[in-house]
């Protein structure tokens, strides 16, 4: 079993000579962060996790973690795949490690509170202590200050910082403040200024000499990790419980908090550094991203300007009630128009105002579109009249105007534009009249000329109100409240649109956008204010064929907070969402879940727009009468160098098996965090890729399997079970959509559905049968029905009072049984036979068999049905470090299973059995187990012998899947396996 | 460890504020007695409660060796000392020391409650802050561990007991080894009561038996490793790191509630 590749925790990171090292389970990998490439990883120790690095000017690299280290030549570290030959372990936790003055030796400080003292050659020179303080540290750091002064920052577990000459082996102070346990504390430059962080969610700022607190800083809102001073010590980096990495300001001996940025998935963040010269940081963490952040603050790009400085530079008068009602912005910068139909121009290179022209139709009432790219402004009142501008690509003034009154309609309350993605030379107006009766209008014109060129008067939904426009070839799609989505076809006027009603729980629909074509399949990307977004697929080309139209939803999701006005995809298909949460805008990669950027705007009410620019993008919004353009460049850096998974235990792994997908195979994954992630290994590199992350389920995941070539089921507590539906004839990417979800019964939230069975009956084409076992004993069967998409209930029973943990179905000969694990460390087997043909509830039939094989919990079940088809084999492992193969015999007098324990191996792991996988052909079983080692066993001839053992880097090891030869093994991280024999 | 709202669902809590204890935790002690009746036998006279906080296996062992019903003469060299870095709100027949169990100094100060005497019962339930990092997390709770024997063998009477709370993470098997060398019995013992969810599990060490040829020796400049440099139990050598699996022992009756169980 050897290691492909591996994602999770990254304990540590440094930037050093242009590259960063990190350190990544038991490996350093060397990135450019300029390009994002990985250059190197490189395995440090044999089983223990890099905790952290330093590196001498004279070439050398000093690497620690748990109770090893290694000094190594930087070379080696950025070219080679394993240096465990460097690896030493000392009796104690090592906790910093740094090099002495002169580079010929270091220094590592231990929890014990003492420092040994190496030379290059690893010979332990000196130790060092301060007496009778030998209690625990959670956390410190060694400061190099000269060739005669050494400082040891020591953060105790009671509260307290004890600060030691490490050369005089005396107390230089004890820094008293903080409660609960100090979780880092490090020094300035020059040793004179302390910084520490802690369980009590203050950073703290301290002076050595006067061994006084200067400054606390307040801002996290949970215990705070790790910091370090940079930029000549005038700030400092903070990262936290609450996933964000803060900017402190050292000012006058004051804290002053400058900016938040949201780093990471889950509450671990472990590593931050600095690159001064680039002014970027990055972090690390437990969901095994590297983040980048550039630390020139967003606002830096932000202007503003007052309506005073408007009317003084464009040398107009505003009104006393006058105030900017619309805007669009171009290359050359921005067309705006005031609430007295006054219309000005913002030249962005001069950065003036300009007065453009003033029409009376505007007043009071406009709505102001833009089509960017063809420099067109659109300008429209609530009694049918048009103003178009085309303007200089350069200049923007105007080069051509075209004003219109539109007769078809009484009044008109919203106006929308959209260019023609297919057709060139033209684009779309849709205008539509608060009259139900009115039909809704779309007028075609030529984008060079402004002249219309055509009109269609489409027959209007009832309770339509439109909010956005996408056009695709002949079809006109038009978003509106409610959720609701209208298709227009401009090849037949007089066709009643296909309205879809509550894609989602109800809010406005904010976008739509054409994503692709395949498999007949026009897919569409739908947003919804109340934080939901679909993807839609429709057969557009059926409907000029036969007049019909299939559509449905192939994927849908939430976004994790805030309210959702749009989305952008990026050049890599990437999903950009981007809308309002509480205070602030912010632009999101919902693919790879991590924020772009945010800024503070004051809340959703209000005057804005947003729109991508050719370096970026840029937000447009009113803010107190005044307006504000905040530009967001896109970073020539890549935003992360890896972008991790899981931020929490991986509970479930699930691989689609039947059927490759591109160059390897998709897989699920389900965590504790409440997500469900759509996968991707690429098989011959192991590398992982991410598509999806599904927030549907409110609490931590028990299961999720994908059961085959189309559905995946998932489960968790508060009786949660979901049935999702996986799009995989796409070109760019599966999609998954909920399709059903189980009914609930009690609302106990701590009801958790253990685990789950399917069985496809060769009899029934239409559906699939169900098992579920409960948390509280339960246990139903159901049958699931694709037409009606419906889950009808069969049997519902109960075991005795504990927790069930696994079930499976089968059948032997023409008997159907379910069997179950439980906490009581029992395998029991029901008949159901006769029960779960006819459609009414039955009730539960009696145990068939039971078989008390373990002490406690069963974690662990795979069944194999034997090739006569009368005997079934359960495989087991359990809390009580056992595994065992139980054999189950179907008699035919008696129509009854008898168990029989075939072998038991009491210390099959030193802890719990959390999976057990059978290979293919039967003959060997794989085993995770919380004591980290991943056992190979032969099952040949029923009797276990283990094959190969091999520890994994992967705490709280859970879950296992196996396709091929790829192991994917998960708990807090993931790991690809390849196993060679096979 | 806060209590979330989990637990206060959980039976063994309501069952626990029913019968007037602390914790849930409770349970845990008095399950691992249903299996190996140490509090049962009548010798029992001296217990040290280390990381006892808020108490409730204190309250087991006050109730346990101060009966109502028990005579003057019966109960006269009794004595319960609980430690934990928290304080503690005051308990029958209980001497409370606020101490962090993994100073040297806190040694001293159970030492001169007893006297001149020896325990015959040491437990330690300690955990500390999790943080996360799990191979830190798993070492703290070791060194918490190795700090509880340390301060057991040097009160510890020959044939004692010592019980701690351990986390069965990757080199649990570390940790049986090094006991294996002080004790006669190694068991590692999961009370129903404890989640089987959690990593959570109790080594109860049975014989207290240590080599001939060692005379532990506290010094407040020694740490726990150098402690027991000289006895076998640290060979924290990687080279003689040795591996050792204790029997698995389910404690508690199978009709005793289920903690992973919805009720
Ligand atoms: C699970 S609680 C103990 C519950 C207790 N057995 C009861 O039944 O009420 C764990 C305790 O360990 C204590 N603890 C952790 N580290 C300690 C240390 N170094 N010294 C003393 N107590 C410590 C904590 O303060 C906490 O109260």
């Amino acid at each position: 079993m050897e290691v492909l590749s591996h994602y999770g925790p990254a304990l540590c990171v440094k930037f050093f000579n242009g590259y960063v090292y990190t350190g990544y389970g038991p490996f350093i990998q060397v990135y450019d962060y300029h390009t994002g490439d990985l250059k190197n990883q490189c395995r440090i120790f044999e089983t223990n996790k890099v905790h952290g690095v330093t590196f001498s000017n004279s070439g050398m690299a000093l690497c620690y973690g748990s109770k090893s280290t290694s000094l190594m030549p930087l070379g080696e570290l950025s070219k080679r795949s394993s240096l465990v030959e460097y690896e030493r372990r000392i009796g104690e936790w090592i906790i910093s490690a740094e090099f002495n003055y002169d580079n010929n030796g270091f220094f590592l400080l231990t929890c014990y509170n003492r420092v040994l003292s190496f030379d290059l050659l690893g010979n332990l020179i000196r130790k060092s202590a301060v007496y009778g303080e030998k209690s625990l540290l959670y956390s410190g750091s060694i400061k190099v200050v000269s060739s005669c002064k050494t400082y040891v920052n020591a953060g105790t577990v009671m509260g307290g910082i004890i600060i030691w000459d490490l050369f005089s082996e005396s107390i230089v102070a004890n820094l008293l403040g903080h409660s609960g346990s100090i979780f880092y504390v490090t020094m300035n430059n020059d040793g004179t200024l302390v910084t520490s962080c802690s369980d009590d969610r203050s950073v703290r700022l301290w002076d050595l000499k006067s061994q006084t607190e200067l400054s606390v800083g307040w801002g996290h809102t949970a215990r705070i990790w790790n910091l370090l001073f940079f930029n000549n010590d005038s700030r400092i980096i903070s990262v936290s419980e609450d996933c964000t990495c803060r900017i402190w300001a050292v000012e006058d001996n004051k804290l002053l908090q400058m900016a938040i940025y949201e780093v990471h998935l889950s509450k671990n963040v472990w590593g931050v550094d600095v690159n001064e010269q680039d002014q970027i940081a990055i972090t690390s963490g437990n969901d095994g991203r590297l983040k980048l952040i550039e630390l020139q603050p967003i606002s830096d790009s932000q202007q503003v300007f007052t309506l005073q400085e408007i009317s003084t530079q464009s040398c107009m008068i505003f009104g006393k009630e006058e105030i900017i009602k619309g805007f669009h912005w171009f290359a050359f910068g921005l067309i705006a128009i005031t609430s007295m139909g006054k219309v000005l121009k913002f030249d962005d290179n001069e950065g003036r105002w300009e007065f453009v022209l003033q029409s009376d139709l505007f007043t009071s009432y406009s709505v102001t579109n833009g089509i960017t790219n063809a420099n067109i402004v659109i300008f429209s009142n609530n009694k049918c009249d048009l103003l178009i501008l085309k303007l200089d690509p350069c200049n923007g003034r105007i080069i051509d105007r075209q004003e219109m009154h539109i007769n078809e309609l009484s009044k008109t309350q919203n106006c929308m534009v959209c260019r023609h993605n297919s057709i060139q030379d033209c684009f779309l107006i849709t205008l539509e009249s608060p009259n139900p009766h009115d039909p809704f209008l779309c007028l075609k014109f030529d984008i060079n000329t402004l002249q219309l060129e055509n009109k269609y008067s489409f027959i209007k939904p009832v309770n339509f109100s439109s909010s956005c426009l996408e056009v695709y070839d002949s079809f006109l799609l038009v978003g509106s409240r409610f959720s609701t989505l209208a298709i227009f076809n401009f090849n037949n006027v007089e066709q009643e649109p296909y309205v879809f009603r509550r894609l989602t729980p109800g809010d406005t629909t904010t976008s739509i956008h054409f994503v692709e074509y395949s498999q007949n399949k026009h897919v569409f990307a739908v947003t919804n204010r109340d934080g939901y977004y679909t993807f839609i697929g429709a057969n557009l080309d059926s409907v000029e064929f036969n007049g019909s139209l299939k559509c449905e939803v192939i994927h849908d999701n939430k976004i994790s907070r805030g309210f959702l006005e749009g989305a952008i995809f990026e050049d890599s298909g990437d999903l950009i969402t981007f809308g309002f949460k509480s205070e602030l805008f912010y632009i999101y990669n919902e693919s790879q879940c991590y924020e772009i950027a945010s800024l503070v705007c004051g809340g959703a009410h209000r005057q804005w727009k947003f729109s991508r620019t050719p370096d970026g993008f840029i937000l447009i919004y009113i803010r107190a009468s005044s307006i504000y353009f905040a530009k967001i460049g896109v970073s020539a850096l890549p935003r992360t160098l890896r972008c991790g998974t899981h931020g929490r235990e991986i509970r479930d792994i699930s691989i689609l098996k039947d059927r490759k997908y591109k160059n390897g195979y998709l897989f699920c994954t389900a965590s504790e965090d409440t997500t469900i992630k759509l996968c991707h290994i690429e098989e011959a590199t192991g590398n992982i890729s991410t598509f999806w992350t599904l927030r549907k389920h409110v609490s931590g995941l028990q299961r999720c399997k994908i059961i085959n070539d189309k559905f995946m089921i998932s489960s968790s507590a508060r009786e949660e079970l979901f049935l999702w539906q996986i799009t995989t004839d796409c070109n760019s990417k599966p999609y998954v959509t909920l399709r059903q979800s189980l009914p609930i019964f009690c609302d106990n939230p701590d009801l958790r559905i253990m685990d789950f069975a399917v069985k496809f009956v060769e009899t029934d084409a239409q559906g699939f049968l169900l098992a579920t076992v409960y948390s509280d004993s339960a246990i139903k069967l159901w049958r699931y029905n694709h037409q009606e998409s419906k889950f009808h209930l069969l049997l519902d029973g109960r075991y005795e009072s504990c927790c069930l943990l696994n079930v499976s179905l089968f059948s032997l000969d023409d008997q159907l049984y379910i069997m179950i694990t439980a906490t009581n460390g029992c395998l029991v087997v029901y008949n159901i036979t006769d029960l779960s043909n006819g459609g009414d509830l039955a009730p539960f039939p009696d145990v068939d068999c039971s078989i008390r094989t373990h002490q406690s919990g069963i974690h662990a079940l795979d069944i194999a049905v034997d090739n006569t088809g009368h005997s079934v084999t359960a495989y087991t492992g359990g809390d009580d470090n056992g595994l065992g193969i139980c054999y189950f015999h179907l008699d035919k007098f008696t129509n009854r299973l008898t168990p029989k324990i075939k072998d038991f191996q009491r210390n099959a792991a030193s802890s719990t059995i959390t999976s057990c996988k059978l290979l293919e052909g039967r003959e060997q079983l794989l085993t995770t187990s919380v004591d980290q080692v991943l056992r190979r066993w032969s099952v040949a001839g029923d009797k276990l012998v283990l094959e190969e053992q091999r520890y994994t880097s992967i705490a709280d090891t859970g879950s296992l899947d196996v396709v091929e030869n790829l192991l994917v093994v998960g708990g807090v991280g993931l790991s690809v396996m390849k196993n060679e024999h096979h | 460890m806060g209590k979330s709202s989990k637990d206060k669902r959980d039976l063994y809590y309501r069952k626990a504020k029913e019968q007037g204890y602390r914790a849930r935790s409770a349970f845990k002690l008095l399950q691992l007695n249903e299996e190996f009746h140490f509090l049962d036998d009548p010798e029992l006279k001296r217990v040290v409660d280390l990381c006892a906080a808020p108490g409730s296996w204190s309250q087991v062992l006050s109730r346990k060796l101060f009966p109502e019903s028990a005579d003057q003469n019966e109960i006269e060299d009794r004595q319960i000392v609980a430690v934990d870095l928290q304080s503690m709100s005051p308990i029958d027949h209980v001497t409370t020391i606020q101490a962090d169990i993994t100073h040297p100094k806190t040694l001293q100060r159970i030492m001169e409650q007893f006297g001149n005497h020896q325990a015959d019962l040491v437990c330690s339930d300690g955990a500390p802050d999790v943080t996360g990092l799990h191979d830190l997390d798993e070492y703290v709770q070791q060194q918490l561990i190795m700090s509880a024997l340390q301060l057991t063998v040097c009160v510890l009477k020959k044939g004692g007991i010592f019980i701690a709370k351990i986390f069965r993470g990757r080199d649990i098997d570390l940790i049986y080894a090094q006991l294996g060398y002080l004790f006669d019995h190694v068991t590692c013992a999961k009370p129903r009561s404890s989640r089987g969810s959690s990593l959570e599990a109790f080594i109860v060490c049975q014989g207290y038996n240590p080599p001939l040829d060692w005379q532990p020796r506290l010094d407040a400049n020694t740490s726990v490793a150098e402690f027991f440099q000289d006895c076998h139990a640290a060979s924290y050598d990687v080279a003689h790191e040795s591996r050792q699996i204790a029997p698995f022992m389910a404690c508690g009756s199978l009709d005793s509630f289920d903690s992973d169980a919805t009720y």
